[in-house]
């Protein structure tokens, strides 16, 4: 997967109009902070693999053809500890459905793209592409920029799981050095700045509160519930306010 | 087994990314929509973030001495501060692991 991808970016490199070329650029410099902050994540998705016994391949496979970090280390705890093929899956599907609202927040930019474009970007669609990629509009977007952003974070997160899977098999309990922080770091930073009027305080708060709640209850669908309640929360509290979002 | 599994888990993800790009969807956004989907950034990432840092190994943790607590309110407060997303990144992650060392 890695070398063709390479391939893939050179011949996006040489083959593409100039302009293509700069946004791609442009796309895969905006997203270097946040590929290097996913460093420690992705050491662990990689480490952890190594320490549930599987393969230096299936482990890579994970962040090659799923290439979602908490569903990555939830499938992996739950083949541990003996869960069947089913309720893996299902698990994946409620812990990875907050891509479906991203989904549909980037559909006026990206369901007029030929296929090739939608299936690309769709692919690449994380936490990270979204948070970067969805304040612009139609005039605005530029697929080339997103694909830049897109592809520089899996290179990065592919690179990172396969010093995680080499350091995995070398030090064992890596799991243990509060890896995790790295993606409270990244959102926090991400969000932040965001926190400008009192209808996003409140999204952010029944947000935070709400996933807190709904973890310590073990739903499955906590993240998602809670995220959900949180925009709901913001949107019923601009709608009283009549503040910009 | 593990092979099935990954290919599955790559499919459902997939799905669940791609699903409301596909323009054949017969789906229109009204401005309320548009408005709700705004707060998808700050909603969607602030859950991911609560549990890991008021839920730590699966158990509750609402000490203030929290290093996750801790090492989030650094990074919120440096880049309010700095507006640097990689500088506070990056020095709240510093922060994080030398409290972690402390605290512990």
């Amino acid at each position: 997967m890695l070398p063709y991808l390479a391939k893939c970016a050179a011949a996006i490199m040489s083959s593409s109009p100039p302009i293509a070329r700069q946004a791609f650029l442009h796309g895969a410099i905006a997203i270097l902070p946040l590929s290097l902050a996913v460093a420690p994540w992705g050491l662990l998705a990689g480490s952890m693999a190594i320490e549930a016994n599987l393969s230096a391949w299936q482990g890579q496979g994970l962040s090659a053809i799923v290439f979602a970090g908490a569903a990555q280390l939830v499938a992996i705890g739950m083949l541990k500890g003996g869960a069947n093929l089913l309720s893996i899956l299902l698990t994946t599907l409620l812990l990875t459905s907050q891509h479906l609202l991203y989904g549909l927040s980037m559909r006026p930019v990206l369901s007029n793209q030929p296929l090739r474009w939608r299936l690309g970007l769709g692919f690449l669609l994380t936490d990270e592409f979204f948070a970067l990629t969805s304040h612009y509009d139609q005039q605005q977007f530029n697929r080339w920029y997103a694909l830049g952003i897109g592809l520089t974070f899996y290179v990065a997160w592919n690179l990172f799981t396969l010093a995680g899977i080499v350091l995995g098999q070398n030090i064992p309990h890596l799991d243990q050095l509060g890896l995790d922080f790295s993606i409270v770091a990244t959102f926090v930073a991400l969000i932040a700045p965001l926190v400008r009027n009192l209808a996003t305080v409140v999204c952010v708060a029944v947000s935070l509160f709400c996933s807190v709640l709904f973890s310590y209850w073990h739903w499955e669908t906590a993240l998602v519930a809670a995220g959900l309640l949180g925009m709901a929360a913001g949107f019923v509290c601009q709608k009283f306010t009549g503040g910009r979002p | 087994m593990t092979w099935l599994l990954i290919f599955a888990m790559g499919a459902v993800v997939f799905l669940n990314r791609y699903a409301f790009l596909e323009p054949r969807l017969p789906l229109r956004l009204s401005s309320n929509a548009r408005q709700f989907l705004g707060f998808a950034v700050p909603g969607m990432l602030t859950a991911i973030c609560g549990p890991i840092i008021f839920l730590p190994g699966h158990q509750l943790d609402l000490s203030p001495l929290n290093p996750y607590l801790l090492g989030a309110l650094v990074a919120v407060a440096l880049v309010l501060l700095t507006r640097s997303v990689l500088l506070s990144m990056l020095a709240s992650m510093l922060i994080f692991f030398l409290l972690r060392s402390w605290l512990a």
